[in-house]
């Protein structure tokens, strides 16, 4: 009688926890949630993320892309880097493209959420020896340059073995937790109130925020990773930033990065 | 003479008074003990708050900044600053509470 309990019991969270992560059905609740905030916005126009929203901000962005982009100067330099400091030998970056579409993915053998600019930093170790940083510089316009050659490929990210759908719900559960002095969630700007003002700027969609990462803000006249990013919105809600690269941030990202699934990977990384 | 025994008592009372109780003291602030164990609280909750990444981006700051009053002698202020910085940790921690059952509200 007790081994039936036990495996009644045992089935039932095994049926739990495979009913309580369905990433399609939760992208699918994401998509429609947007579909119908702005009905006349296409799927696919999400890839230009606030842009998408506002025509004349989408003006002055399609001016800035018509003339030479702030960025372009840095993403080429993120070319260089890459080929200066061996980073193509590195199995994990061999295919840069191929390596831009296959992160952030989770590793079951080391237990963690795999970020692009985690295997960047890695390699760069192999092959210098020396720390690579996690938000601005040389590991923003490596990252840059990556995505550039991924630049028409769609987000695919895979939340496929246990492992990653706990460190899926972690990201989710994150995303969506109000937290700060201010007591707003991620979600509080970038979904429910997409498209509204916040003061001057107009809050940008989360659906398409990765496929332009890392970006160039004209805030930081430079080019700064999605974990800079993040750190960023925390401050501005009044939350004590997380190091960039921790945990919380990669399971974030790749429920972040999961809900774009479908979006084209854009070079055109331009935000205000 | 009787009034001018009485002012001059009063004057010698005040003058004791005040240099009994030295330059060092302050007039209008609570008393050590009270600024301790308000900076104890808030220093527990901070590092609580802080191992679960719910921290607030001030609490340290408010911390640091109470442990200057309090330096500085001004023991009442300290005081109401560590019980901010408290009530900080405190809304942290029911934000805490919630966080991880967190979910979309459509």
């Amino acid at each position: 009688m007790k081994k039936l309990i036990t495996a009644v019991v045992s089935l039932g969270l095994i049926v739990g926890a495979a009913s309580a992560t369905d990433v399609d059905a939760d992208r699918k609740a994401f998509v429609d949630y947007f579909k119908s905030l702005k009905p006349n916005v296409e799927f696919a126009d999400y890839t230009n993320g606030v842009y998408a929203f506002d025509e004349g901000s989408r003006e002055q962005f399609e001016e800035i892309l018509d003339g030479i982009p702030p960025y372009e100067e840095a993403v080429e330099k993120g070319g260089q880097e890459f080929e200066k400091f061996g980073l193509g030998k590195c199995a994990a970056l061999a295919d840069p493209a191929a390596a831009r579409v296959k992160h952030p993915y989770y590793d079951d053998a080391a237990g963690t959420v795999v970020t692009l600019e985690g295997t960047i930093q890695k390699c760069y170790n192999e092959q210098t020896g020396k720390k690579l940083g996690t938000m601005k510089g040389k590991i923003a316009r490596i990252s840059a340059w990556i995505s550039d050659q991924a630049a028409g490929e769609k987000i695919n990210v895979k939340i496929e073995s246990e492992g990653a759908k706990a460190a899926y719900e972690r990201g989710k559960a994150f995303f969506y937790a109000k937290r700060g002095q201010f007591n707003m969630s991620c979600a509080d700007c970038h979904v429910y109130n997409a498209g509204k003002k916040a003061r001057a700027d107009i809050l940008s969609p989360a659906l398409g925020h990765t496929t332009h990462v890392p970006m160039y803000r004209a805030k930081w006249a430079g080019i700064g990773t999605l974990h800079r990013r993040y750190g960023g919105c925390l401050k501005n809600m009044r939350a004590k930033p997380i190091k960039a690269q921790k945990e919380v941030y990669r399971d974030m990202e790749l429920f972040h990065q999961a809900m774009s699934n479908g979006l084209e990977i854009t070079a055109d990384r331009y935000r205000k | 003479m009787k009034k001018v025994l009485i002012t001059a008592l009063s004057i010698f009372a005040l003058t004791a008074q005040a240099d009994f109780l030295g330059s060092a003291h302050n007039w209008n602030n609570g008393s050590s003990d009270s600024f301790k164990s308000a900076v104890k609280a808030a220093e527990a909750g901070y590092k609580a708050n802080l191992a679960v990444n719910m921290a607030w981006r001030d609490t340290g700051k408010m911390i640091k900044e109470a442990k200057k009053l309090n330096a500085a002698g001004k023991t009442a202020a300290a005081v109401a600053l560590a019980n901010k910085a408290y009530a900080q940790t405190a809304n942290a921690t029911a934000q805490a509470a919630i966080a991880g059952k967190a979910g979309p509200l459509f």
